[in-house]
This record gives C-alpha cells, structure tokens and sequence, in this order.
C-alpha cells in the first residue's frame, strides 16, 4: 500500500518538478564522494563542478530546444560545430584583447551558418535531423581540419580569465551560463518563440492550424543550438588554453545525456531548463565519484551506464502519465 | 690500348662484385606506392599524412618511385578500410603502406593484396596477417621508461597518479601493463590513483580536476601522450604544486615544459612516436621492392626529449603538432639491419 502510494506519488512528482530528479542525483553524488573522502574538499569539488558543468550546461540548452520539437529532432553536429567555431574564434583573436568580440562574433555567425545548413538540408532535401546532422557534421569537421591543421593558438589573457577565473569562490563561466539559463527558460516558458517550440513538440499538425510558424520556428531552433554549441567551442578553447580538433567529441552524447537526465522528454513538447544544470552537475559529479572511489576504467564505463538509467527511469514518471 | 680494356675489365669485375651489397638499391623508379590510413581527426594523423607527402614527393621528383598516393578513409571503419584495400589491388599497385583500423578486421583484405602480389607494410596500428610486415610501437616500454625514469628521480618512490587513455584499446592495455610492471621493477611506487584521459587535453584536465580533492600528494603522473598539458593546467588551477608529469611530444606540453624550466627548473622527460613514422613505413616498402630481405617485425625507435633536447625538440615540433622528424632511406636501411 505504501509503496504503491509512494510510487504514485514519486510519478506525480516527476510530472509537477521533472527537474527535481537530477538535483537529487546530483546531491547523493556529492554525498557519497564526500564521505568516501573524509568529508573534506567540498569546497573545491563543487567549484569544479560547477566550471566543467557550465560547458555540459551550454551545450544541453541548445540541444534541448532541439529536442523539445518532437520525435526524431536531435543535434549530431555539436562536437564539430565545436571544434571549428573554437578554431575560428581563436585564430581571429590572435591572442589580442582587443579582438574577443569580433572572434566572438565570427564564431557565433559560423555556428549559424552550420545551424542553417543544417536546417536547409531537413527542410529542402527531407533528409530525417539524425542523418542532416551527421553528414554536416562531416563536412563541417572537415572544415575545421583544414581550416586549423591542428593550431592551437592561446586565447586572449582577458577571455581565458572569463574561462577560468573566479569570483567570491564561484568560477565566473558558471555564473555566466547561470544567466544565460534563466534567460533562455523565460525564453522557453513565457515568450512566443519558446510556446511554439513546445506546441510543435506535442503535435505539429496542430500547432500549424493553430498558426504557429513551424518552419521558421524549426529553423530558428537548429540555429540557435549551432550557435550555442559554437559558443561552448569558444569558452571551451579559452579554458584549455587554445582549441584542438578533437575537444568536442565528448560532447554528442553529453549534450544530449543532460537534457534526457535533465527530465526533458525525449518525445517532445515537455522540457525544462533548470534540469539541465542538475544534470550537468550530476554527470561531472559521477566522474568525480568514481575516481574519488578509484573504480578502474572497466567498471566505470558500468556505473555510469547502470547510475545513468536509474536516474532516467526514476524520471521517466511522467511518459506513463501521459498515455 | 689493351691497358684500357684491362682497366675496364677490371673496373666491370669491381662493379659486379659490389652488386649483391647494392642488391636494395634496384631499380623501384617503375614502382607505384599507395598509403592507407584509416583515420585523419587528430593533429598526430595530419602530421603522419602531411609528412607523408612531403618525403614521397620528393621521392618521386628524384625517379626513387613512380607514385606514392595518399588515401584516407572518412571514417575510422574497418569495413570501409578492406574496401579501400581491394579498391587499391584492382588499381594495380605494388606496394601498400597501412595505418590499420584493426589488428585483425583487415586480414582478409591483406591476403587477398599479399596473393596478388603486393607488398603490404602495416605501422603504427599493424596487421597480424602473417604476409604483411608490421613497424609495431613498443607500448609497454613507453610504460616501463616512465616508471624507470621517476625511480631516478626519485630513489625513494611515492604515489603516483596514472592517466588511461582510451579504454578498451590495446594501447591503452600495452602502455598501463608496462607501467605496471616498471612498478613491480621498482615496488617504491605505487599508483594512488587512476583517471581516463583519453588522449585528449580536455578530458584529462576534467578528469585530473575531478580526482584532486580526494587526492594525496603525488610525486609523479605517468601518462599516455597527450594528456600532460590537461594534468598541468588542472593541477594549476587547484592551486596545488605540479608533480612530475611525464610529457607525450605535444607542443602546448612542451612550451608549458619550457616556460616551467625557465621559471623554475622543472624537470622531466617527453615521449612519443613521430607521426613521420609513415615515411619509415615507405622506405621500408621501397627496400622490399627492391630486393631487399627484410624481417617481417620491426620496431619503431620511440623520438624521447629530455630536459638538455627540449629546445631542440621544441624546433622539431610545429606549432599545435606533435615532435616530428622525417626517416630518410639510410633510416630505414639501419633499422632493418638492425632487425636482422
């Protein structure tokens, strides 16, 4: 009897605050490394978490919105869109002050470009997202081969302070990406844009009748994800002290981890911002458990699968109510 | 009159005398050479297939072969990699150099080349068909050097922290094994800790970060190439004093090595295999087309800079690459009559 009442109480739960779960995870995490670790170095574990979590953070929003437009939408061109907008951004800054916001710039209208190109290749060809995605991913990661040859050019003093710096003990990265967190779920929750990316993630042919703009609104979804994937290039290149070709590979299946562990639907239509940062916390704090654990690269692989799932069906509530 | 004829006579006697020994320098200027790489995504490729073209160019400007073409497949696939393999025996090639996407998955493909023919040179990543030759890397002795290196520096031992690189790869197995069995060489040591870096700077500066709260003093960081500037960077952020973390020939870990000597004295070692590993993989095919004998197994010298080389070694290495250096003939000659 309880077990049923608690159980329909955890499923009502992941409906009203599907953020909620990965918070929690997060904080078992944390938990059981700091007691594995003498209850000491809380202070520094959570500041690295919360600098590493801020990339997962950047690129998880963007992917999210993806996501949010219903079955089959997802972003594989995260990784490239990476590498090449940090190739970019770095070698038009040339290491000088002076240039952070053009390079910026220039790297933020790459990733609108790739976000175009990619929608392009949806809408005019009728290729299926997974596939437009990947095969521009190629291309574009060919790009960003030829286009860097593996430079690496050190970021400007004052962006690789933005990067790495803190303040009051909070990396400064982090309360960037915080900011931008709370802009983008009022984007998501309260402005038109945001509606109508949830209304054609819950049915498109009805969110066409109602009037919504599904094309463009597609479109503008695909660029921003590029654009915010192009941004995690440029901080990620300035936090690591130049860019490399390879520094966004771990990113395709973390971006879209964050969102689903987040509490987002994969189906679409439901999702929510604040979950994604419990998840970027949550997935940085699991490697940190593991090593504190010294569990050997075998096993990790294991947990991470088997604490993934678990977090993922305790949230999963919600698919059940819905039918 | 006569004594002319004698002179040349004699002259022809020496000629043919010398022959056998000149046996390796038979005529290859008809030869054509095909590389096949498998994958291309990372600075150490791009330098393998860049210098590559650079010394066969030049070997096919001074008439040494016909062609030497370089193929790469899109992605890093052993299927598409056979593929490639049986598109180049119908193109008609004599020799092929192969960088492999699998010690195993291409052994159909590599017979089928042998039985046609051609000579096929696997490096780096080998083959073990048993008609190919391989230029194999000796991993575990990049792990037992580490380990040999630190006892030097440090008589009396102490924990140390050790970066995986990819798991589930037998590089990764090779060099861990050899660093563990340099501990069973000198017990002193002990891994504290053990984090997976990938490769990658990235990864490992996120890894390192996230194990140094929980971890104790380490006197040394045993690593797999390019993974030692991410440990450096992280240990710096932490505000923790950097351990001795032995360098993979990367240039960011050589320049931080450089400005740390500069500044402090810092000391340690670097090593790794030059991606120019594939212009010894060239001359090798060269030599066998030429009629030389040549071992099937190899070794590929190990390119090591220690702290009197780093500014030689910081010359050798382009800026975002890795520690380069081209093998020219005479190269390849010695190290197969080395191997014999």
């Amino acid at each position: 009897m309880t077990t049923k009442r608690s159980a329909a109480g955890l499923a009502g739960l992941a409906r009203s605050a599907p953020w909620l779960f990965s918070f929690v995870g997060a904080l078992v995490i944390f938990a059981v490394t700091l007691a594995a670790n003498n209850w000491s170095g809380a202070g520094q574990i959570i500041t690295a978490a919360l600098s590493f979590g801020a990339f997962y953070a950047i690129v998880g929003i963007g992917q999210m919105f993806v996501i949010t437009t219903g079955p089959g939408n997802i972003d594989l061109s995260v990784p490239a869109t990476i590498a090449l907008a940090g190739a970019i951004a770095m070698t038009t800054m040339g290491g000088s002050d002076a240039m952070i916001l053009p390079g910026l710039a220039a790297a933020i209208a790459a990733g609108f470009l790739i976000g175009s190109f990619n929608y392009l290749l949806i809408w005019l060809l009728r290729i299926p997202p997974i596939i437009a995605t990947l095969s521009s991913s190629f291309i574009v990661q060919s790009l960003a081969i030829v286009y860097g040859r593996g430079l690496r050019i050190a970021p400007p003093p004052f962006l690789a302070e933005i990067a790495t710096g803190r303040v009051l003990g909070v990396p400064i990265l982090a309360i960037v990406t915080i900011l931008l967190a709370v802009v983008m779920a009022v984007v998501l929750h309260r402005s038109v844009y945001g509606r109508s990316v949830t209304a054609i993630g819950q049915n498109i042919n009805a969110a066409d009748l109602a009037g919504v703009r599904v094309g463009t609104m597609r479109f503008a979804t695909y660029a921003l994800s590029a654009c915010f994937a192009a941004f995690c290039g440029v901080m990620l290149a300035a936090f690591s002290g130049g860019a490399s070709l390879n520094m966004g590979e771990e990113y395709l299946l973390a971006s879209i981890a964050v969102v689903v562990i987040g509490g987002t639907s994969v189906a679409g239509g439901f999702s929510n911002v604040s979950g994604i940062w419990g998840a970027a916390l949550f997935l940085y704090l699991l490697i940190t458990m593991l090593n504190t654990l010294g569990v050997g690269a075998g096993l990790r692989q294991i947990f991470t699968g088997v604490i993934i799932v678990a977090v993922i069906t305790l949230a999963g509530g919600r698919k059940k109510g819905r039918g | 009159m006569v004594r002319t004829k004698l002179i040349c006579l004699a002259g022809a006697l020496a000629l043919s005398a010398a022959m056998p020994a000149f046996a390796q320098d038979a005529d290859t200027s008809d030869k054509n050479v095909a590389l096949s790489n498998n994958y291309a995504g990372n600075s150490w490729r791009q330098a393998m297939i860049k210098s590559w073209q650079e010394a066969t160019a030049k070997a096919v400007e001074d008439g040494v072969v016909a062609s030497a073409d370089a193929n790469t497949t899109a992605e890093n696939s052993a299927t598409e990699q056979a593929a490639q393999l049986q598109n180049m025996i119908l193109q008609g090639y004599d020799a092929i150099v192969l960088n492999a996407a699998s010690p195993t998955a291409l052994n159909g493909a590599v017979k089928e080349a042998c039985d046609a023919g051609i000579t096929v040179v696997s490096f780096d990543a080998t083959v073990t068909e048993e008609c190919a030759w391989r230029i194999a890397v000796d991993f575990k002795k990049m792990g037992v050097d580490q380990i040999d290196y630190l006892a030097e520096r440090y008589p009396d031992g102490g924990p140390l922290l050790e970066i995986r690189g990819l798991p589930g790869t037998s590089v990764d197995e090779q060099i861990h094994a050899g660093i563990l069995e340099g501990i069973e060489k000198h017990p002193q040591f002990e891994i504290a800790r053990e984090v997976q870096g990938d490769w990658t700077q990235t990864v490992a500066q996120k890894s390192v970060a996230s194990v140094l709260p929980s971890l104790p003093d380490v006197v040394g960081v045993v690593t797999q190439g390019g993974d030692g500037y991410g440990a450096a960077r992280a240990f710096e952020a932490a505000g923790r004093e950097v351990p001795t973390i032995i360098m993979g020939n990367r240039s960011d870990e050589l320049q931080w090595w450089k400005e740390q000597k500069d500044e402090n004295g810092y000391e340690t070692f670097s090593q790794s295999i030059a991606p120019g590993v594939s212009t010894l993989g060239f001359w090798v095919a060269q030599q066998i087309l030429a009629g030389a004998d040549v071992p099937k197994d190899l070794q590929v010298p190990t390119l090591r800079i220690d702290q009197d080389g780093l500014d030689q070694g910081l010359e050798m290495t382009p800026e975002g690459g890795v520690t380069n250096k081209e093998y020219t003939r005479e190269e390849a000659q010695e190290l197969i009559s080395s191997a014999k």
